[in-house]
């Protein structure tokens, strides 16, 4: 219950017209982060569910795409965010002790890591988009056939190794490409297969290249939509964290009034933690499958 | 109107005109930069008003052209439209916003004797967003509309069909976000800003059912918000989880989708029952029969609400097992809307129930939501609903609910409450024939759908065989006198505005906090900090109500 005292002729900074007094306004508005981040997590957990849905039926496909990711610049990301979360933590610290230049210090290397992690992801997007692992028709690099080169005779797809065919890489429609089945043809002598995958990486009883690239393009585009949200995510806390930086450099935050310096914190917290589900998940699971 | 002013000359002073929230300002930006939630609730008001009139035209095209067999007034592709475009208009622009962002929006902070919602800002961003989220989905009607029915179900959606579904998709997930801003706003205020001595177990039961409506906004909402940007997506890329296809699952969109869906209509009946419960209350002068029974039924609602979806799935392929589960829980959901219907007609036993307009609304509505409720067992049991599902029958039950609970439920709360949102009295008269019209029109259109969905008649066709006719001619009557019925209100309400009788602060000598304070509101809600010294729905001497002006003011009113 919130105790109200009597009306303030005397405004405290910041405390705005409908509450009584900051005790009240601090309350109300870090709910109103919890509420929306609740919001946040069913909304992303839209996307886990889809996510959980087609790995528990192409367990193959997924570890296949999977594989093809960098884990390394993952990693280097995941290390990246961990980090600004530090610096977003003693951000708030400096807040409460009402240190302007640490706060602002703080504010700037946070927003350097999240623009690191933004330039990392643009790297990985780029190498996507070359080497036609982008899920949608079109978006690719477009590669001309180079019609001086020798001709080369079409791969069984369970043969095409990893990193194979790199010299002679044709993409004239820039569609999503994908030749490697080597991993079906693992699975299907271990009897791994599940049942959905008897029935989608096969016609005939033959391992289709075709419909295999399929599940492994849906594995991208569950990729990209996630990754994707998280990153206008991080965009959108880069935006908060400049109207911060400002609002610090003004000195408008101290001991008595630092709430939103504490609310962007919960979420630029929550927008890291998002990440550390998506990083094992989609970087993470399946990779002993080649190694 | 000097009659009244002479008695309440100490509320209501003849000379000067006092400050209130709608003549605090005359200017447009005063209204559209507006934190007031008094007038972003007017403006919600007439924003919804019109997505409602355009979702009924609809509604008429629809029965006009059902009136005959053969599908002679619409083609069949058009009328798929129209359908389409009465459910989401209906659904996303009117019944999930109507009482909340209207009713709530104006009457939580009141209730709770609060000066504003805790926030304002984010309050008008939710208008704004919902003004987006209607304009471009009107503007994709304008285009060329969509044909999936309201429900975008996959792959049709998604892959077939050849109208402007993402642009609508997208209109529906920018809507979407008004609703969570609205239900995060309340769920904030309803913990922080009640006034000294409002307890939890003194807010009125429209702050409990809203507040249980806003926790089913903040959890569902986002997953149909996701659900239907990645159909959005998957038209656009032409690649996509819902596309069988390539190994997708359209059953996974049918499980996302109802996951929202099914407690969205709970967002859409919940505010309606916070309305009932304060205009029986406050209408059998008696405190409400089983208050904590009232209250935490709308809590188990918005909670067991999220475990029934695949009632709406018994038919696509999902287990017998699933289905079963399903079908019990679907049952034990039904259990709180029981418990209140019971309680409020327990409140109505050796009440002093006066017959007013928002009471006549709310006694229709308990014998409306009563069939609505029980025909909804019918369609929950995992046998029955082989037989019933995609037919009429489940249109007329659904109607039932949201027109016969929500649309009456609304029309009660906006009656009961707009003297205090307008400062005027309307035609007591002419709002009893309105009510019983729409009560009447209302059974007319919608009881014939039941027989007609149980003899076989499918849902969405725009013809039918012959020997179905006659049940039609009466469904088509009873919607012309319920849209008759509708507009009633739209004329004699605008008329009160200007020739209405100005009303007293509390013309219905009701305790609620809302009725404390003059009639329409200052901006800032009260003049002091009011103190809540008085339980929920005390109508004795304590809560301080002066009984004997309440007496005399009855005998000049009516
Ligand atoms: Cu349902």
């Amino acid at each position: 219950m919130t105790a109200h005292g009597d009306t303030h002729e005397h405004h405290e900074p910041g405390l705005q017209h409908q509450f009584e007094d900051m005790h009240q306004q601090e309350e109300s508005v870090s709910i109103g982060m919890w509420a929306f981040l609740a919001q946040e997590i069913m909304f992303f957990g839209g996307l886990f569910t889809a996510y959980l849905v087609f790995r528990w039926r192409f367990p193959m496909a997924f570890a296949a795409g999977s594989n093809h990711l960098d884990e390394f610049m993952g990693g280097l990301n995941t290390l990246v965010l961990i980090v600004s979360s530090l610096t977003m933590a003693l951000t708030v610290y400096y807040a409460q002790k009402g240190n302007r230049t640490l706060q602002v210090v703080m504010i700037v290397l946070t927003m350097l890591f999240g623009a690191t992690f933004l330039g990392v992801k643009a790297i990985e997007y780029t190498d996507k988009y070359n080497h036609g692992l982008v899920p949608v028709t079109g978006w690719n690099k477009k590669v001309k056939e180079d019609v001086s080169a020798p001709h080369v005779t079409e791969q069984d797809c369970t043969q095409v190794g990893h990193g194979d065919g790199d010299d002679h890489y044709v993409n004239p429609k820039g569609e999503f490409q994908w030749k490697d089945c080597s991993l079906v043809k693992l699975a299907q002598d271990h009897n791994y297969l599940t049942e959905d995958e008897k029935i989608g990486y096969f016609t005939n009883g033959e391992i289709d290249a075709n419909k295999f690239r399929d599940k492994v393009r849906l594995f991208y585009y569950i990729y990209f939509v996630m990754t994707g949200l998280h990153a206008l995510h991080m965009i959108i806390g880069l935006g908060v964290m400049l109207w911060l930086l400002w609002k610090a450099w003004i000195g408008t935050f101290g001991p008595k009034y630092y709430a939103p310096v504490e609310i962007s914190g919960l979420y630029w917290h929550f927008v890291d933690i998002v990440w550390i589900f998506l990083f094992p998940l989609l970087y993470l699971l399946g990779r002993h499958f080649l190694h | 109107m000097q009659e009244v002013s002479a008695i309440s000359g100490n509320s209501v002073p003849a000379d000067e005109p006092k400050l209130n929230y709608i003549n605090n300002g005359h200017t447009l930006k005063s209204w559209l930069l507006t934190k007031d939630h008094k007038r972003i609730a007017l403006m919600y008001l007439v924003s919804v008003s019109a997505f409602f009139l355009m979702g009924g035209i609809y509604a008429g095209f629809i029965r006009l052209e059902l009136l005959t067999p053969a599908s002679d007034l619409l083609e069949t592709a058009t009328y798929n439209k129209v359908f389409t475009q009465h459910g989401i208009l209906m659904v996303f622009f009117f019944l999930i916003p109507a009482i909340p962002a209207i009713l709530g929006n104006f009457l939580l902070p009141l209730m709770i004797g609060a000066k504003d919602l805790a926030l304002p800002r984010i309050n008008l961003l939710s208008l704004y967003i919902y003004w987006i989220g209607g304009i471009i989905t009107l503007w994709a009607l304008m285009q060329g509309g969509v044909d999936t029915g309201w429900t975008f179900y996959t792959p049709y959606s998604t892959t077939f069909s050849n109208s402007y579904v993402m642009a609508v998709g997208i209109g529906v997930f920018i809507n979407g976000f008004s609703s969570i801003l609205t239900g995060l706003n309340f769920i904030v205020s309803i913990h922080t800003m009640r006034a000294p001595g409002m307890t939890w177990f003194r807010l009125p039961l429209f702050v409990w059912a809203h507040y249980a409506t806003s926790l089913v906004m903040i959890l569902g909402t986002p997953v149909v918000a996701i659900t239907i940007l990645l159909v959005a997506i998957e038209r656009f890329a032409r690649i996509g989880i819902f596309d069988p296809a390539i190994g997708g699952d359209p059953i996974l969109f049918q499980h996302l989708f109802w996951f929202y869906s099914h407690p969205a209509v709970y967002i859409m009946i919940l505010p309606g029952m916070g309305v009932i419960s304060e205009v029986i209350a406050g209408f059998s002068r008696k405190r409400i029969f089983g208050y904590e029974f009232v209250a935490f039924s709308s809590i188990a609602i918005a909670v067991f609400g999220f475990l029934v979806w695949g009632h709406h799935m018994f038919v696509s392929g999902q287990s017998i097992f699933a289905g079963l589960v399903f079908s019990f829980l679907s049952m034990v959901v039904a259990v709180p809307s029981a418990i209140k219907t019971f309680n409020w007609t327990a409140t109505m036993y050796k009440g002093s129930i006066s017959y007013d307009t928002p009471m006549l609304y709310a006694i229709g509505f308990l014998g409306l939501f009563l069939i609505g409720g029980l025909t909804g067992l019918f369609l929950g049991s995992v046998g029955l609903t082989v037989h019933l599902t995609d037919t009429y029958f489940v249109v007329a039950h659904f109607h039932y609910v949201m027109v016969g609970g929500q649309v009456i439920a609304y029309l009660a709360g906006i009656h009961y409450w707009w003297p205090k949102m307008t400062g005027r009295m309307y035609s007591e008269f002419w709002g009893k024939i309105s009510a019983m019209l729409i009560f009447v029109g209302f059974n007319l259109t919608f009881f014939p759908q039941f027989i007609l969905g149980y003899m076989g008649m499918p849902r969405r066709y725009a013809s039918y065989p012959e020997e179905l006719q006659v049940l039609n001619i009466f469904s088509t009557a009873g919607a012309s006198v319920l849209g008759f019925g509708l507009v009633m209100p739209v004329v004699y309400l605008i008329h009160s505005l200007f020739y209405g009788k100005k009303a007293a602060d509390n013309p219905w000598m009701h305790p609620g906090l809302e009725w404390r304070t003059s009639s329409p509101p200052p901006t800032e809600n009260f003049k002091e900090m009011p103190v809540v010294t008085w339980e929920a729905y005390d109508f004795g001497e304590e809560s301080g109500l002066d009984l004997e002006d309440a007496r005399k003011r009855e005998a000049v009113t009516i």
